[in-house]
């Protein structure tokens, strides 16, 4: 990262540093960087254009992906676009474990983006569900980039997908803190 | 594509009103399990630990750890045991932090017969 490419990481890695340091006080520093994170989203509201980036999927996440293009989804009434060159870039959609031949394409394609920039990993690899880190692979995105919204499902569907994207540039609430994934009684749907 | 016209003109529009309204696909996409905490034991906890393919499972002590960032939706801890778990119906699952996809659920401490 250069000083004249600010990014979220570096601002983000700030305000941690600082929080490290003091060792107390990280609900105010907690709330900066949710105050930060908004005004960044705030200014994508309208306008984002998405990079994809696959670091080693099967390509399921981009036949998904490719989907949110199509006349279903349609990602462009949002605001959405992608674009093929990460410098108009303001989110990288990462797909795949973060195979190591790939970090430096991957770190070359988030430096070539300009800040403020989105990172979001896209799938059950890119999460770290499917592989362990190895000799070949990472095993998870967070490793070689800095990742602000994560999007499980292996593939996600478009739907999910879009929800996450909007989850990104703050226009839709993140709902699965809420939720518990444990029923004290029988679920409404029981599968026949 | 032919398909997707012919939809279009019969009804107007086929682009999906989601996020302002609800997608009527979402109801068939595969979804992770939830898990009846009035149900599972160790035994049957260890038991969907082990068929799980993806490592989304696993079980500390009394509490069974699910972590949705994992699960593949594949459905076999479903097939394992179908009283235990069942399909949350559940696609927006986006989070900011990663450890908000990590599901604590307690288990009964003793067996059921």
């Amino acid at each position: 990262m250069t000083a004249s490419n600010p990014s979220i990481r570096g601002q983000r890695d700030g305000a941690s540093a600082q929080a490290a340091e003091s060792g107390s006080g990280t609900d105010a520093e907690q709330k900066a960087a949710d105050q930060l994170r908004q005004r960044i989203a705030s200014q994508f509201r309208r306008s984002l254009h998405i990079r994809t980036l696959d670091t080693g999927s099967c390509a399921a996440c981009e036949q998904e992906i490719r989907l949110l293009a199509a006349p279903h989804y349609d990602l462009h009434r949002l605001g959405l676009f992608f674009t093929p060159a990460p410098r108009h870039a303001d989110l990288l959609m990462v797909t795949g474990p973060a195979i190591r031949a790939f970090d430096v394409a991957a770190r070359k394609t988030y430096e070539a983006m300009p800040g403020p920039k989105i990172v979001v990993a896209t799938g059950a690899c890119a999460l770290g569900g499917v592989y362990p880190s190895d000799a070949f692979m990472h095993g998870s995105v967070s490793e070689i980039l800095p990742v602000d919204v994560w999007i499980p499902g292996c593939p996600p569907s478009p739907l999910a997908l879009l929800q996450g994207l909007l989850v990104a540039v703050d226009r839709l609430a993140e709902k699965v803190a809420d939720l518990t994934f444990a029923a004290d009684g029988p679920t409404v749907e029981v599968p026949e | 594509m032919t398909l997707w016209f012919l939809r279009g003109l019969r009804r107007g529009v086929v682009t999906t009103w989601y996020p302002a309204r609800p997608d009527s696909s979402a109801a068939s996409l595969p979804t992770p399990p939830v898990f009846r905490a009035d149900v599972l034991d160790r035994a049957t906890a260890d038991r969907l630990v082990e068929v799980c393919p993806s490592r989304a499972l696993r079980r500390e002590s009394d509490t069974l750890i699910f972590d949705l960032g994992a699960c593949t939706a594949c459905g076999r801890c479903q097939d394992a045991a179908p009283e235990a778990a069942t399909p949350s119906g559940e696609f927006e699952l986006a989070a900011t932090s990663r450890a908000h996809l990590v599901k604590r659920i307690p288990l009964l401490r003793e067996a059921r017969s």
